[in-house]
């Protein structure tokens, strides 16, 4: 692994490099494993007390029936059997799969095509005001933001409607019909999430060489050639990232379809989480619910897990 | 037969300036309309809010929805209470996350790939799955209804470690092994050469949590119970009035206050946050 | 370079110093707000009531608070307002209570709660209710019988109800106006309704919808059942509550109530359900109502006080609603739901459920009391956003300022109707409300889902009410 980029700080500094030491001696060792130790104390310590015991009081929860008033009652494997037989759940997670593949996909393809977009020739301030413009969604809360969504896609008085009006458009049933409602969920979360993916290839993009471009260019890659053949190898790394942090948030969407349409028209939005709160807080089936997180977790340790197998193939190292 | 040079070589060329400088300020209006909206109706009265078309400038713009956020919540009180969470969950959150994350780029000890595993698989449980577990964790440690009991839970971060070790990670390992040679432990190793390299990727790691804990909402409408712990995402709720007869104007006032101290936490961040991000992501 | 460079880097650095010994110190001064110390009364003993946060402001909450300390200086109180947006929220965070044996002694229930909170969490009120039957008479007086009723389970009263909101009509009156129609009458059909809402429609241009939902459950599909002479799942009473009426009310207004309400066998796949989806269904169809989705209510009250909706059903809760949003008092009025089969009407209620796990029932028993009083009421209702339960309270007075001229129909509703009972909640009302909403959206989708889309929500309801809660 090299990295050609120099963290800034360093950059005044001529850097001296000594061949790597083949073997350290065993004080040293020590020395790093009490460091690390220290080091990790906050985070493992604070993760197993605040994470590990209550995911695994769910494991466990979901064994019993459990209504939260009365004490529980064993019921071995058949929550899992219940939920995997309940078609709402199906529903949810293919909604919820449904709503990954394209929120990501979406969100990786503006985020991309706006950051080389950013990254072209422009007046330096001008550039930092689209780098802001683009971010700015994210430091809104999404539950809030939402409420303001719901109105502004009203069929009947939105502003969305109203301006596609203008120019003959026929009012879209943006929340209110099985198909558009999906979209329309995928399209206000993608405008409040692409910021951080954006920012990430932004600074992905920084990283890449200007002699690797200037070398292309010199082979006569340009245009949406040079990015695909060039760019986009080289960006890899940054992609795994955005997509891996993209994909496991995707798959815990909840405030956006909890706002805008409650899960409907019908199933077609409602998502896995979406389920997961129903049915303990509204149900009390906390067992049930409790399976049906277990599932979720699988189901994203297996994704991630895929990505990253797939990450050895078409990721590709400087 | 030169018409076909020329197009051909503006496919390849890509856009003109331009037209791609317009294209962006078009998707930066797009990006921040909704925001504009929010922030024009916030001016308005109710009566005008929902107007077509919407007027962006409003035409007797009034802050009266402002006083009426004022009259009708102690917006301090809940500044502070949001200030004092947000603040120690994100400076807690750069410490635990900056530490641990240089722990797993930068040294060797047993198990680092299982508890690596383990940091990221945290990510990949919702909240409501585990927020009774959590309560009753509190309770035990007499945590409920305080907002120590909404920050100390929150200071491991899964995704700001796995952020600051790819940013440590994208440091020059011969940085370290320069030093080593010199004689410097592990912990001079830190001290003196990584860390003070770190800022810019303790700045993402900063502002993300800002911003997340700044809206969060269910986790303190759970945790807290008593008026005096309640945050601002709490405390805006009671602006939507019985029923939902309350004023969509001070109800959007309500928003729009709450977003300043994002927006400024962004703005001063921008620049530390920018070249952080420079470097994170980029190698494995 | 290199100066200006460690200069920088130095200053960064004192400036990391003074912002961390800024915090540090900033964290030991606030360590007293970290831990709730400096909050006074905290797990002293004190009566614990939770409201929901929207409907109790702080003001509000000050003035119950004080009210109560005034009659009873011995009982500490303590009014926590939950923040909720939605009942599944308040719900989510008394639950989490309970299972941390943390609950509070009272809480603040709606319809939808009462059944839910009687069967599993509470206290029936009949003991005290007889102990204190002379000081209470006043209020059964003031209070409709109905009201009463549908907070009893099973032959037991579980709430002293405070509010209500009726599925009344409201109209735009410039409108009214516009369409050239006249303010209905009390009796008026739902074929004068349709009427209406067409002529609404002819002069109301491209941006006008006639009709709208206040909420997209309750406010939408249930008033036309209850107008259909119906309901989503069978309705019967419990035997029982005799205690109560004998009591407590003539015996003009005892006749025909019981023991609370049941709602048991699911029926959506009956005639009258599908003559009232058909209806809605077709309404949607000639432009004459939006889809029930968008129902909810700031943005009702946005759209309705501007003229782009004409009629939409809400209690007297609206009435304050549309005045904070700037609609003159006269521009807007209110009347009965109109009659299909029958002309009974739907309404919520709400008052504090009573917990079983309270060890300090005898006093929280004083706070229901206390919060049930006229005068309590009458300061805390000030702004009309909600409908009192006392009639006494309903004045000339109380609508000067925001309206509407008829206000009389809000507490009428029940005097006039006095069939006129609450949104069908059994215990399972969260499952049977999802249930309602998900396949209301579906089955309105075009007349030929209806039925479909029906059968589909008899085959759930079916299974949410076998389950046990």
């Amino acid at each position: 692994m090299t990295n050609t980029r120099i963290p800034p700080a360093r950059a005044a500094r001529p850097e001296p490099s000594p061949p790597p030491a083949p073997r350290r001696p065993p004080a040293r060792d020590r020395g790093t494993r009490l460091l690390a130790t220290l080091f990790l104390a906050p985070t493992i310590v604070g993760i197993v007390v605040f994470t590990v015991v209550p995911i695994a009081g769910s494991v466990g929860l979901s064994l019993f029936h459990w209504n939260v008033i009365d004490s529980p009652s064993y019921a071995g494997l058949s929550a899992y059997g219940e939920v995997l037989g309940d078609e709402t759940v199906l529903v949810s997670f293919r909604n919820t799969l449904v709503f990954m593949v394209f929120a990501v996909a979406l969100q990786l393809l503006v985020a991309l095509t706006l950051a080389l977009a950013v990254n072209g020739r422009m007046p330096v301030w001008l550039r930092s005001v689209f780098r802001s413009a683009f971010f700015f969604p994210l430091v809104l809360s999404a539950a809030s933001i939402s409420v303001v969504m719901k109105y502004l896609f009203n069929q009947d008085f939105g502003v969305i409607n109203w301006l596609l009006g203008l120019v003959g458009v026929a009012p879209v049933p943006w929340l209110t019909s099985e198909n558009a409602a999906m979209a329309t969920v995928v399209l206000v979360y993608v405008w409040q999430q692409f910021g951080f993916s954006f920012l990430l290839f932004v600074g992905g993009l920084n990283n890449i060489p200007k002699e690797i471009h200037e070398a292309a260019a010199l082979d006569g890659a340009t245009g949406l050639r040079k990015h695909l053949t060039v760019t986009l190898p080289l960006l890899s790394p940054t992609l795994l990232v955005a997509s891996v942090v993209g994909i496991i948030n995707a798959l815990q969407v909840f405030e956006q379809p909890y706002v805008l349409t409650n899960g409907g028209p019908g199933d077609s939005t409602r998502t896995v989480v979406m389920v997961i709160y129903e049915t303990a807080f509204e149900q009390l089936r906390f067992g049930e619910a409790s399976a049906v997180g277990v599932l979720l977790f699988v189901l994203i340790m297996a994704v991630t897990a895929l990505q990253f197998r797939l990450s050895r193939r078409f990721v590709h190292y400087q | 037969m030169s018409q076909a040079t020329l197009s051909s070589g503006r496919l390849r060329h890509g856009l003109a300036p331009w037209a791609r400088i317009a294209g962006l300020a078009v998707c930066a209006l797009l990006t921040l309309g909704p925001v504009v909206w929010t922030v024009s109706t916030s001016l308005r009265t109710p009566a005008e809010a929902f107007d077509l078309p919407p007027s962006l400038i409003p035409a007797n713009p009034s802050t009266e929805a402002y006083r009426g956020v004022f009259d009708q919540i102690d917006v301090w009180l809940l500044a502070l209470n949001s200030t004092l969470v947000t603040g120690l969950i994100a400076a807690g959150q750069m410490i635990t996350a900056g530490l641990a994350g240089y722990a797993f780029a930068r040294l060797e000890f047993r198990f680092k790939k299982p508890l690596f595993g383990l940091v990221l698989a945290t990510m990949m449980v919702p909240l409501q799955v585990t927020i009774v577990p959590v309560f009753l964790v509190l309770k035990s440690m007499s945590l409920t209804d305080t907002l120590l009991g909404l920050i100390i839970p929150a200071f491991p971060t899964a995704f700001g470690t796995f952020l600051m070790r790819q940013y440590f990670l994208g440091m020059p390992k011969d940085l370290g092994e320069a030093a080593m040679l010199d004689g410097a432990g592990p912990w001079r190793t830190f001290r003196s050469v990584y860390a003070p390299l770190a800022a810019p990727g303790l700045a993402i790691v900063g502002v993300l949590a800002f911003n997340y804990h700044w809206n969060e909402f269910f986790r303190p409408l759970i945790l807290e119970t008593s008026g005096q712990n309640y945050t601002l995402p709490l405390g805006l709720v009671s602006l939507q009035g019985n029923l939902g007869t309350g004023s969509i104007s001070v109800v959007l006032a309500g928003v729009v206050l709450s977003m300043i101290p994002a927006v400024a936490v962004f703005v001063v961040g921008q620049r530390p946050l920018r070249e952080g991000i420079t470097s994170a992501g980029v190698n494995r | 370079m290199t100066d200006s460079h460690l200069t920088r880097r130095a200053l960064l650095r004192y400036g990391a110093y003074g912002a961390g010994a800024a915090a540090l110190a900033g964290t030991a001064a606030s360590w007293d707000r970290l831990t709730g110390a400096d909050i006074p009364g905290r797990d002293d003993g004190s009566l614990v009531v939770a409201t929901l946060g929207p409907a109790y402001g702080p003001e509000a909450i000050r003035t119950l608070q004080e009210g109560f300390a005034e009659l009873h200086p011995d009982i500490k109180l303590r009014i926590n307002a939950v923040q909720a947006v939605d009942w599944s929220d308040f719900f989510a965070k008394i639950l989490t209570q309970v299972a941390a044996g943390t609950a509070p002694d009272l809480v603040y229930v709606a319809t939808e709660g009462v059944q839910l909170f009687a069967q599993r969490l509470g206290v029936a009120l009949d003991r005290w209710v007889k102990r204190d039957a002379a000081e209470l008479k006043e209020y059964f007086a003031d209070v409709h019988p109905s009201l009463v009723e549908s907070m009893m389970y099973e032959g037991s009263l579980y709430q002293l109800p405070v509010e209500f909101n009726a599925a009344d009509m409201y109209f735009n009156r410039q409108v009214l106006t516009r369409a050239g129609a006249a303010f209905p009458p009390a009796d008026w059909t739902r074929d004068d309704f349709t009427a209406l809402l067409r002529d609404m429609k002819r002069t109301g241009g491209a941006r006008f919808t006639p009709y709208f939902w206040t909420n997209r459950l309750w406010g939408g599909v249930v008033p036309w059942l209850f107008a259909n002479d119906t309901n989503l799942l069978a309705e019967s009473k419990a035997p029982g509550g005799q205690w109560l009426w004998d009591g407590f009310y003539p015996a003009g207004q005892r006749a025909g109530r019981g023991g609370g309400f049941r709602w048991t066998t699911p029926q959506a796949t009956h005639d009258r359900v599908e003559e009232v989806y058909d209806y809605l269904a077709s309404l949607i169809q000639d432009g004459l109502c939006t889809r029930p989705e968008g129902g909810n209510g700031q943005n009702l009250i946005g759209v309705f006080s501007t003229g782009r909706v004409g009629v939409t059903p809400a209690g007297g809760f609206w009435a304050g609603g549309l005045h904070l949003a700037g609609m003159e008092r006269d521009g807007f009025d209110v009347q009965y739901f109109p009659r299909w089969r029958t002309q009974r009407m739907q309404y919520g209620a709400a008052g504090y459920a009573l917990l079983r796990t309270s060890a300090m029932q005898d006093e929280a028993w004083e706070f229901i009391k206390y919060a049930a009083r006229r005068d309590t009421l009458e300061r805390l209702f000030a702004t009309n956003q909600t409908t009192p339960a006392r009639r006494s309270l309903l004045t000339a007075d109380r609508y000067a300022k925001t309206g509407p001229a008829h206000w009389p129909v809000f507490y009428d509703t029940l005097d006039r109707f006095p069939d006129t009972g609450p949104i069908p909640a059994p215990p399972q009302v969260a499952e049977v409300e999802q249930v309602l909403l998900k396949h209301t959206g579906t089955a309105l989708a075009s007349p030929r889902s209806v039925r479909p889309a029906l059968r589909r929500m008899q085959g759930d309801l079916e299974k949410a009410m076998e389950r046990e809660v």
